[in-house]
C-alpha cells in the first residue's frame, strides 16, 4: 500500500469511527510511559478511534486524528513551530515554539498542539482528549481534553 | 470486513474527477522520446531536481527561500497506486493530467517541445491508460506547434480511454485563443474531444505570469491559477472561439470557481458596448460560456457560510455547467467530502460530483452502479 493511499484510508476511516458516539469517560491504556519521551509523537488506538499523542517539553497532549478543514489525518504530519511576525517581534519573521505547533499534511493547516487551535482560522480547532500518567502507563479518555 | 471507507459515492453517485495528476519525471519519459531529446530527458533524470523546478523542463523561477513548516509535496507514480488512491478516497474516474509539465507552455526550443509532447502521449498511453482501470488522458497539445500537434490529436483521437485535450496553460504566449493555435482547436473539435485548460502557479515574462514581486507563495499562488484562468477565458472569448468552434467543449480547472460571475458580466457589459469589435460573437459571451464552458470545483473556495459558493456558481450555470475535480495528489487537493458541506440538492450533486462529467467525456457509467441497477431493476 503506498503512503498516499494509507492517509487516505486512514483519514476515512477516522472520519467514519468518529460518527460513532463517544464512550462513557473512561481512562485507556495506550502504553508505557517511556514509549513516549519529550518531542515524541505517536498515533495510537483508542477503542475505534485514533488519537495523537504528543509529548511537547514532557507534557502529554492527546488530540483526534481528524482534522476539521477536509477531515484529513492531521497527527499524521509533522510537528515544527511557529513563524511569527507582528508589532511584538518588530515586523521581523521570528521562528517561535519549536516542537509544539502540528502540521496537517493534506493542507498544511497548523494547529497548536497544546490548545488544538488553529493558528489560521482560529475558531478551527482539533478535539483534544484527556490524557495522564497512572502508574508509568499513558492512559487517554476520549472525552474531556 | 474492512470499515467503510465512507465513500461520498456510496449512495449511488459516480465520482469522476477530471483533474489528477501522474508523475512524469524526465526519466519516466526517456524511452518514449525520439532522438536526440531523448538524450536531453536521460541527461535530466540524471540531474539533481526539485519538485516543479527542473532547469529545461519544469522551470521555475525561484526566487524564493525555502520556509520551514508546511506539509512536503506527494506524487503518484504507478496507475495501481493511482488507482487504490481513487478507491480510498471514493473517486470512480480520473483524468489524468501531468505533474512537471503543468509548465510545458513555457519551453521555448520547439523541436524538443514538440518531442517532449509525443513522448508524454507515448508514455501515457502506454503505461498508464488500461481498460477497465478507470484512469483516462488527456493528450498533451503542444502550443508551441499546433499544426504538428493538430496531427497528434487526431492520432489519438478514438484510442481507447483518451478521453480530452490537455492545454497546457501556465506561462502560455500568447494565451489561448490567439489565432495560431487554431489548428489545434479544430483537431480537438473535429476529434470531439474536450479541451481542458490547466495552470500552475509560475512566474514567467509573459501575460499573467509576472508574478516575481510578490514576496511569498501566498500572493503567488492566490493570483497565479485564478488571472491565468480568467485571462485566458477572455482571450478565448475575444477571438470568438466558442462561436468560430461551436462544437468545442471547453473546461477550465484548479482555479475554483468564484472569479467566474466577475469575467462573464464583465463580458456581458462591454459585449454590449465594443459588440463591433467582436461581430462574431452573435450572442452574450455568457450564452456561449452556458452552452460550451465547464468550470471545476478544486481548488474549492471556502466562504464561511457555503451557501453563498453555491450561489456563485448559480450565476454560470450552476451544477449544470460545474465538474468535480480533486487535484490529487496536489498539495491543495480537495477530498470529495469537501463538498458535502455545499448545500445542494441530490440532483445538483450527482450532476456535479459525475454525472456532468460522464457526458462531457462520453464516460461509461461505472459497473459498481451499472451492476446495482440491474440488481434493482
Amino acid at each position: 500500500m503506498s503512503g498516499n493511499q494509507e492517509m487516505a484510508e486512514r483519514a476515512s476511516e477516522a472520519e467514519t469511527k468518529s460518527q460513532q458516539p463517544a464512550s462513557t469517560p473512561v481512562d485507556y491504556p495506550v502504553g508505557p510511559a517511556s514509549d513516549f519521551p519529550p518531542g515524541s509523537h505517536r498515533i495510537v488506538q483508542v477503542r475505534t478511534q485514533e488519537v495523537g499523542v504528543f509529548n511537547v517539553n514532557g507534557n502529554l497532549h492527546a488530540l483526534v486524528n481528524v482534522c476539521p478543514h477536509q477531515y484529513g489525518p492531521v497527527c499524521d504530519g509533522p510537528v515544527g513551530g511557529e513563524m511569527r511576525c507582528n508589532a511584538s517581534t518588530g515586523w521581523k519573521f521570528q521562528w517561535s515554539r519549536d516542537g509544539e505547533i502540528l502540521i496537517c499534511p493534506w493542507h498544511g493547516l497548523e494547529f497548536d498542539l497544546t490548545t488544538g487551535r488553529c493558528l489560521a482560522p482560529k475558531e478551527m480547532r482539533l478535539r483534544k482528549c484527556k490524557v495522564n500518567v497512572v502508574e508509568g502507563e499513558v492512559r487517554v479518555s476520549l472525552t474531556g481534553g | 470486513m474492512p470499515v467503510q471507507s465512507n465513500r461520498v459515492a456510496s449512495d449511488g453517485m459516480v465520482v469522476v474527477d477530471c483533474d489528477i495528476h501522474v508523475n512524469d519525471l524526465p526519466e519516466f519519459l526517456a524511452p518514449h522520446c525520439e532522438m536526440p531529446w531523448r538524450k536531453s530527458l536521460e541527461i535530466l533524470g540524471a540531474a539533481p531536481r526539485r519538485y516543479l523546478d527542473i532547469p529545461g523542463y519544469a522551470p521555475s523561477f525561484g526566487l524564493h527561500p525555502p520556509i520551514p513548516g508546511g506539509h512536503s509535496a506527494r506524487s503518484v507514480n504507478t496507475p495501481q497506486a493511482m488507482r487504490d488512491e481513487l478507491d480510498a478516497l471514493g473517486i470512480d474516474y480520473g483524468i489524468l493530467l501531468p505533474d512537471h509539465l503543468l509548465l510545458f507552455a513555457t519551453l521555448p526550443n520547439i523541436e524538443y517541445a514538440t518531442a517532449l509532447s509525443h513522448a508524454y502521449n507515448r508514455w501515457l498511453v502506454a503505461q498508464w491508460i488500461q481498460a477497465g482501470s478507470g484512469l483516462y488522458g488527456a493528450i498533451m497539445a503542444c502550443p508551441q506547434n499546433p499544426e504538428d500537434s493538430a496531427k497528434e490529436i487526431e492520432r489519438y483521437a478514438g484510442t481507447p480511454g483518451i478521453c480530452s485535450v490537455y492545454l497546457p496553460t501556465a506561462g502560455v504566449d500568447p494565451l489561448w485563443g490567439a489565432r495560431r493555435y487554431d489548428p489545434i482547436l479544430a483537431a480537438a473539435e473535429a476529434a470531439d474531444l474536450p479541451v481542458i485548460l490547466h495552470s500552475v502557479t509560475v512566474t514567467s515574462p509573459v501575460f499573467p505570469a509576472q508574478i516575481n514581486q510578490f514576496e511569498n507563495h501566498f500572493g503567488r499562488q492566490v493570483i497565479g491559477h485564478a488571472f491565468s484562468m480568467m485571462a485566458n477565458l477572455v482571450s478565448i472569448m475575444h477571438t470568438g472561439v466558442p462561436a468560430r468552434y461551436p462544437k468545442l467543449k471547453i473546461v477550465f480547472t484548479e482555479a475554483g470557481v468564484s472569479w467566474v460571475p466577475c469575467m462573464m458580466w464583465r463580458m456581458d457589459r462591454y459585449h454590449q458596448e465594443y459588440r463591433r469589435t467582436v461581430p462574431f460573437l452573435e450572442e452574450r459571451p455568457s450564452e456561449y460560456m452556458r452552452r460550451q464552458m465547464w468550470f471545476a470545483t478544486q481548488p474549492l473556495d471556502e466562504p464561511v457560510n457555503p451557501k453563498h459558493l453555491v450561489e456563485t456558481m448559480e450565476h454560470y450555470g450552476g451544477a449544470d455547467r460545474t465538474l468535480f475535480a480533486s487535484d490529487w495528489p496536489h498539495h491543495d487537493f480537495d477530498h470529495p467530502r469537501g463538498l458535502a458541506k455545499l448545500p445542494l440538492t441530490q440532483e445538483q450533486r450527482r450532476k456535479i460530483m459525475g454525472e456532468n462529467a460522464l457526458g462531457l467525456f462520453k464516460l461509461p457509467m461505472p459497473n459498481r452502479l451499472s451492476k446495482r441497477e440491474i440488481h434493482s431493476a
